[in-house]
């Protein structure tokens, strides 16, 4: 759907329902004799449609990593993106972590990060200078963004090669960088990070994982030496470097954050090469758990046993390992539904020649590796995969999965007998409404036919037209904006979730949604995918259904609100009663 | 690391000093063999690296048992609360976890200096990992072995939202056998 095409019918169904809600106000009312329309039968030959309008959008900014050759893992890991509406005005914004050119054993340029904000009408403008937010000069990694001091804006939290940046919205358009002062810089190569409340005291910790213990004369002096298949010299990693631990900053309350890794059960004993970090309730009993993607290490799945403290039960409960017990190389995570039976799933992006994972949730916080009977695994061999997000693209009540794809040697380029390149496609596997994925990237529309190389992914409504777009970064090249303009294949809603200022936070809420006979759930997160951040709305599609029969909101702090029989077209908030 | 360093260090400095100490003689024109000092001292590094290698087998194997006689302890327990009719949940999580570990030879600290060893060079069974036999850095557990070790922590795991003795049982005689295996 091209932007702009029924702004004024969306505004008002906007504010139709925002009164409607309020007037529910939170009540069970059951509509007498309402209906379940049942939803389209699997859609497999439909094609999507998805046209890359980065540049015409203005969002232009080349995304530098490192040296041509990748002589460092460093060159080659790439950054994330994130979707926020940093002024309120409801709009999806974007947000581009940016690295540095090497050139040689020399720093030829620190790249700058961009806030680019939306203008409404399908373009951006370029307001990191008046914002300033540019990074600072670091070396970027992740981004997590979230309200943490509670004053109704999104702050944005930068992890870097360096000295983390917190960057404070100040609600005027400028934002200031706090990290120091409340506790949070923690020097190193910090990679993705969450902000989820912990302890369930109502404010806001962060987590962030770390990759590898590494100076900067170490980056600029690496040479390749790991030999690829016999045929070259690659970049040296992850084994051969060592592991830099994790961290997990608890909030005070008052804006100021402590090391407490050790005392919450959240350290990184294996000192593993952390990535993806989502925080989310796998086993359903209403804290926030937190799940953390290594690459070549077991993945961490670390259970809320209540008042802060954790336990990593990852090789137990099913989530840490492939099927046949081998650690993968995690890069990025996507939690959803797979199989909409209202359990989360986690789908965990692995390196090339091996399969990305798909781990089937039981709501008890067990998990079973089922990328083979789901179809995940055979399209996502080959290709070595990074940001990844499930989202419900063509609306028809089931959530597709999306993943970003690129080499990290360029030299594999000069090796045509392996039958890999540097550049890859995206992927697109469409549910075909059962828990089963197909590769649909052939027929997604001319977004998914361009290799790049690429890394962040995050979905979001940049458009407010009700579908999902998709925003990715690719290195040493601008980002890609992916606009989807697929056929409607049912009925787009949208939640938005609000907390007045000072109440707490809405991250961590699940919002169950019962449409058609079927039953979807979804969280709020502030990351996820690869060091990314997906759009701080949830997205549903209600196939043939018009309306939702029942809402449920979670939120954090365990109150649950309820709706019932809304009519689902466009956006629905739902504010947190007191 | 430090340690290691200075180990090193010193042998090197043996070597070093055996070779300052040989007669002239002995690299002279009439032999052209490899001066003796400098074979036996190579034959006692030589002693020491594979002696190592065999400490680090009976490290490992130490740990897998300690490990072992941990979950032993907690599987009475376990048994001891579900004949009780009391709570397990706690002695099936904490079997679980030790049960893993056998599989993970070792909790994630064991992983870090694994992972230590595998940075700096050193396989336990090179040719098997490349084989997909063992795990990298692993020494005694296989790769099948381990996959019995984590099943069977999943569905000792499981089992602590429904503790049944005869599942739990039968659970244990798994991870009996495959341990009795790789211990023999």
């Amino acid at each position: 759907m091209r932007p702009g095409d029924s702004r004024l019918a969306w505004m008002a169904g906007l504010t139709l329902f925002a009164l409607w809600a309020a007037s529910c106000g939170g009540k069970a009312k059951e509509a007498p004799g309402a209906t379940a329309p049942s939803l389209p039968p699997s859609s497999r030959v439909e094609p999507f449609q998805f046209i890359d309008v980065a540049r015409e959008a203005g969002l232009t900014r080349i995304l530098l990593a490192g040296r041509p050759e990748k002589d460092h893992l460093l060159d080659s890991a790439g950054a994330g993106v994130a979707w926020l509406d940093f002024d309120r005005d409801g709009f999806l914004d974007v947000y581009l972590v940016n690295g540095w050119k090497l050139s040689g054993d020399r720093i030829a340029e620190k790249g700058r990060n961009a806030l680019y904000r939306n203008r409404g009408d399908g373009t951006f403008e370029d307001v990191t200078e008046s914002s300033r937010t540019g990074g600072e000069g670091r070396w970027g990694s992740g981004v997590t963004v979230a309200d943490y001091d509670n004053d109704g804006y999104p702050d944005i939290f930068l992890t870097n090669f360096g000295p983390n940046v917190l960057y404070r919205n100040r609600g005027d358009g400028t934002f200031e960088n706090v990290a120091a002062r409340v506790g949070v810089e923690s020097p190193g190569w910090n990679t993705g990070a969450a902000f989820f409340d912990a302890d369930g005291d109502g404010d806001l910790d962060l987590y962030v994982a770390a990759y590898i213990d590494c100076t900067l004369e170490e980056v600029l002096k690496a040479e390749r030496t790991l030999d690829w298949k016999g045929v070259d010299k690659v970049a040296l990693g992850p084994f051969g470097l060592v592991g830099a631990a994790d961290h997990f900053f608890l909030s005070d309350g008052h804006g100021r954050f402590r090391e407490a890794a050790a005392e919450a059960g959240l350290e990184d004993r294996a000192l593993a090469y952390g990535f993806g970090v989502r925080a989310a309730d796998f086993d359903s009993d209403g804290d926030a758990d937190l799940y953390v993607a290594n690459d070549s290490d077991p993945n961490y799945l670390y259970r809320n046993e209540g008042k802060g403290k954790f336990r990593e039960v990852g090789l137990w409960s099913g989530a840490a390992l492939s099927a046949n017990a081998a650690a993968q190389a995690g890069m990025g995570i996507a939690v959803g539904d797979a199989q909409g039976d209202g359990f989360l799933d986690i789908f965990v992006t692995n390196f090339a020649e091996d399969y990305s994972t798909l781990y089937l949730g039981d709501g008890k916080g067990f998990f079973q590796d089922s990328s083979e009977e789901t179809g995940v695994a055979e399209p996502t061999f080959k290709p070595l995969s990074w940001g990844t997000s499930f989202a419900d693209l063509d609306c028809d009540g089931d959530e597709d999965l999306v993943v970003a794809n690129g080499h990290i040697y360029p030299q594999v380029d000069r090796h045509p007998e392996f039958d890999t390149t540097y550049a890859q496609k995206s992927l697109l596997l469409e549910n075909t409404g059962k828990g089963k994925f197909i590769d649909a990237t052939g027929r997604a529309g001319p977004g998914f036919a361009v290799a790049r190389v690429s890394r962040g992914l995050a979905a979001g409504d940049y458009d407010n037209d009700g579908d999902l777009d998709l925003l990715i970064s690719n290195l040493d090249a601008p980002p890609t904006l992916l606009r989807n303009d697929t056929p409607r294949r049912g009925t787009c809603f949208t939640v938005s979730l609000e907390i007045p200022p000072g109440h707490g936070t809405a991250i961590g809420a699940v919002v169950t949604l019962e449409a058609g006979g079927r039953k979807l759930v979804r969280d709020l997160s502030s990351s996820g995918s690869y060091l990314s951040v997906p759009d701080p709305r949830l997205h549903f599609g209600l196939g043939e259904s018009k309306k939702v029969d029942r809402l449920e909101v979670r939120w954090p702090d365990g109150a649950r609100q309820v709706l019932t029989n809304v009519a689902a077209e466009g956006l629905l908030t739902v504010r947190k009663e007191p | 690391m430090v340690r290691a360093r200075r180990i090193l260090m010193v042998l090197m400095l043996l070597v070093a000093t055996a070779a300052l100490q040989l007669p002239a003689s002995a690299a002279g024109p009439e032999t052209t063999g490899t001066p003796e000092q400098l074979v036996a001292t190579y034959r006692s590094l030589a002693d020491t690296i594979l002696g190592a290698k065999k400490t680090e087998w009976n490290l490992v194997s130490s740990i897998l048992a300690a490990t072992y006689r941990h979950a032993e302890v907690t599987l009475a327990q376990a048994r001891g609360q579900i004949q009780g009719k009391k709570d397990a949940k706690a002695d099936l999580e904490k079997l679980a976890t030790l049960v893993s570990q056998l599989g993970n030879e070792g909790d994630a600290s064991v992983a870090a200096v694994r992972k230590k060893l595998v940075e700096g060079g050193h396989h336990h069974h090179a040719a098997e990992e490349q084989q997909g036999i063992y795990d990298e850095g692993y020494v005694i557990v296989t790769r099948a072995a381990k996959k019995v070790f984590l099943d069977a922590a999943g569905q000792i795991g499981k089992s602590a939202q429904a503790p049944n003795l005869a599942a739990l049982d039968a659970e244990w005689l798994k991870v009996q056998k495959q341990y009795a295996a790789l211990m023999k």
